[in-house]
């Protein structure tokens, strides 16, 4: 009986093997939304979406909803940095379990980001 | 070598089951790597059920991993009689239904690994990319330990010593990762 249960089970587990492949090569991301003009303003030519994606969201999850990292969407950055200018020295110099991205992303790149964290994710 | 008949009989070495076993499993990690570095990753949280976040549920999903992994290396020393008494007839099914559901609830964590986050270099530490390797590394054992106890020709030592090797992958892997969550972030649901 066991054993007839172990062999359901492999089966069953196979399936599931056989699905996450198949997801993994399917599965589309959702688009990011567009950036709204003060943000394209802030920094043109930069893809702050983007940016976004490659170097925040894996700690502060796609929509912001934060992950490793805390919540920045719903206003909640721009209500612990009302001062632009301290959002920006964190990304640049980062502080406890945040790494710092000033030897890695531009000036233009970092308020890119910082913008878009303060004007798409707020509204998220 | 040859039958009593005269036929001749080309003698196979006993470690060719392994062999082949190994080739798979190295193929499936490669593939799990470059799969992983080759894919733009979403960032984009998945399966979260009642955690949290995704990244809690991952958390404890390598956690129920690491236990039944735990039972596993149990059920097998008591069936090698490394354990007192002799194993009862339900240890062999039972360790075969807890390696599956190890695999299983593995399954939704290497997806978000893979699909979000993908194969990290890590340029501000080394735990990613450590636990990167590890991850593409530990289903190329997984299955090269299942060819292994399917195969007739795998020699006698394999299976224990692929079995380990895959157990201490996992301890590696929660380390890097679940444990490092609980310490940085908390243990909570």
């Amino acid at each position: 009986m066991l054993r007839r249960i172990a062999m359901i089970v492999e089966t069953l587990v196979l399936a599931a093997v056989i699905v996450t492949v198949v997801l993994m090569f399917t599965n589309s991301p959702t688009a990011p939304p567009a950036a709204p003009a003060a943000v394209a303003a802030a920094a043109p030519g930069v893809d702050s979406a983007g940016l976004y994606g490659d170097r925040c969201a894996g700690c502060h999850g796609g929509d912001g909803s934060g992950g490793i990292g805390p919540k920045l969407n719903g206003g909640r950055v721009v209500a612990q940095f009302p001062n632009t200018a301290d959002q920006v020295a964190v990304v640049t110099d980062g502080r406890r379990g945040m790494p710092a991205f000033g030897a890695r992303l531009t000036a233009d790149e970092i308020a890119a980001i910082v913008e878009y964290t303060r004007a798409v994710l707020a509204a998220g | 070598m040859a039958l009593a008949d005269g036929t001749a009989v080309k003698a196979r070495p006993p470690g060719i089951g392994l062999g082949v076993a190994a080739g798979v499993g190295a193929a499936v990690a490669v593939f799990v790597g470059v799969y992983g570095k080759a894919h733009d990753p979403a960032s984009e949280t998945t399966i979260k059920w009642f955690f949290k976040t995704t990244l809690h549920f991952k958390a404890w999903m390598t956690t129920a991993a690491l236990i039944l992994a735990i039972a596993q290396l149990l059920g097998a020393l008591w069936m090698y009689g490394k354990l007192p008494g002799r194993a009862p007839s339900w240890v062999g099914p039972a360790h075969r239904i807890s390696g599956s559901l190890a695999l299983l609830v593995s399954l939704p964590v290497a997806y978000h690994c893979l699909w979000s986050l993908g194969f990290n270099p890590d340029p501000g530490g080394s735990r990613r990319l450590i636990h990167s390797i590890l991850g593409c590394v530990f289903y190329g054992a997984f299955a090269t330990k299942v060819l292994t106890v399917r195969s007739k020709r795998a020699p006698s030592w394999a299976l224990p010593v692929v079995g380990g090797l895959l157990f201490a992958l996992l301890v590696l892997i929660w380390l890097t990762s679940s444990l490092w969550f609980f310490d940085n972030i908390g243990v909570e649901v």
